[in-house]
């Protein structure tokens, strides 16, 4: 009798710790909300559905095939401008070998992003230089389903079949993200 | 016998659980920015106690800003740049004078190396002149502020937040006897 009991308690201790356990790994938020200062998992295959500057839908699945580099960036974020150079030489050298840059404005206003990504120009080596990829916008949902951001830039590594390789929290180290984009096409 | 068998599928699934816990477990990663109210802490000071009405009086909202991290100033160094704001929601018969931000500081960021931002860093304080007219209700009154940032650290930002900070006085009569309260705070320069 005493025994089932004790089996009794452990099966509840078991079930609890498996249903805390999915809240956790469902956890998303972002900054502003206060999600903390941990990153939450990250998503297996984001099913994702951006806007793009003229209200269209771009999903993340139409890149599949190519490898993607999904970053996360504001016009108002200085470390975030601070690695679009690398980005544009990045899309122009691997553009034509299966692989893109896909910005995502967030905390952005569709106006401003039009105006910057038309006007603001980058020194890429030497030369004057606009960026050279795909702009879409951002949002609190969108970045949920990569698992939350805790800030910019954060960019993921999108394998070919569309599944996230790697996450990067913060400005881009180039040697890093350049292998891993060239161990991925 | 029963229950050893029983026990040792519990334990399995206890041990899965376990291990699955682990495979889930987030990454950590130190370019990960904190909860901006782990970043930015604030704490407000009136310069009368109590504030008659119709003298002028001041507000202060020490901004405590985490070690390694940064916010613009009022006055940042490119138009895209946010800069910190406080913003009042005045009650009936509060009027704002002038809100006074102190300069801040050029600094060089690893992600910016050539052109220096220029930041709030550390403690800074920001003022309000403020001024209860005859129409305030005497007695204890609360002003909302909301205070506007956008900080970073040194390689990540978090999106711009606002946090609300509510300054708390005792309103008096017009004439009735006051003191000056936290000269430390209101004698002192506005400096960052």
């Amino acid at each position: 009798m005493a025994m089932n009991k004790a089996v009794r308690t452990l099966s509840t201790a078991v079930l609890f710790s498996v249903v805390m356990l999915g809240f956790s790994g469902c956890k998303g938020g972002s900054p502003s909300t206060g999600s903390g200062g941990t990153p939450a998992p990250l998503a297996d295959e984001p099913d994702v559905t951006f806007k793009d500057l003229q209200g269209k839908d771009v999903t993340l699945a139409s890149f599949k095939g190519k490898v993607v580099l999904v970053n996360f960036w504001g016009t108002w974020c200085e470390p975030c401008r601070g690695e679009i150079p690398i980005l544009i030489a990045m899309q122009q050298k691997y553009g034509p070998k299966g692989f893109t840059l896909l910005g995502a404005a967030t905390n952005d206003e569709e106006k401003a992003v039009d105006t910057f990504i038309h006007t603001t120009q980058f020194n890429v080596g030497g030369q004057q230089m606009t960026m050279n990829y795909p702009i879409v916008m951002g949002s609190d949902d969108i970045s949920n389903k990569f698992g939350g951001l805790l800030g910019m830039p954060t960019s993921f590594l999108i394998t070919r079949d569309g599944k996230i390789a790697k996450r990067y929290i913060g400005s881009l180290n180039e040697n890093q993200v350049v292998k891993d984009v060239e161990s991925q096409l | 016998m029963r229950f050893a068998v029983r026990f040792k599928h519990l334990f399995a699934l206890w041990a899965l659980v376990l291990v699955s816990g682990v495979v889930t477990a987030p990454a950590q990663d130190s370019a990960a920015p904190k909860n901006p109210s782990e970043i930015v802490t604030t704490h407000s000071f009136v310069s009368l106690d109590p504030v008659p009405r119709g003298k002028e009086f001041q507000a202060a909202i020490v901004v405590k800003i985490a070690t390694g991290y940064h916010m613009n100033s009022h006055k940042p160094s490119d138009s895209y740049l946010i800069p910190t704001t406080v913003t009042p929601q005045l009650p009936a018969g509060f009027t704002l004078a002038e809100a006074i931000y102190p300069a801040g500081r050029d600094e060089k960021f690893p992600f910016s190396p050539d052109k220096p931002l220029n930041v709030y860093s550390g403690s800074v304080t920001l003022r309000l002149r403020l001024t209860a007219d005859n129409s305030v209700a005497l007695g204890a009154a609360t002003i909302p502020v909301t205070l506007r940032f956008q900080a970073c650290n040194m390689s990540a930002c978090l999106p711009p937040v606002k946090v609300p900070v509510s300054l708390e006085l005792q309103v008096v009569a017009a004439g009735a006897s006051t003191h000056a309260a936290h000269p430390e705070i209101f004698s002192a320069k506005p400096s960052s």
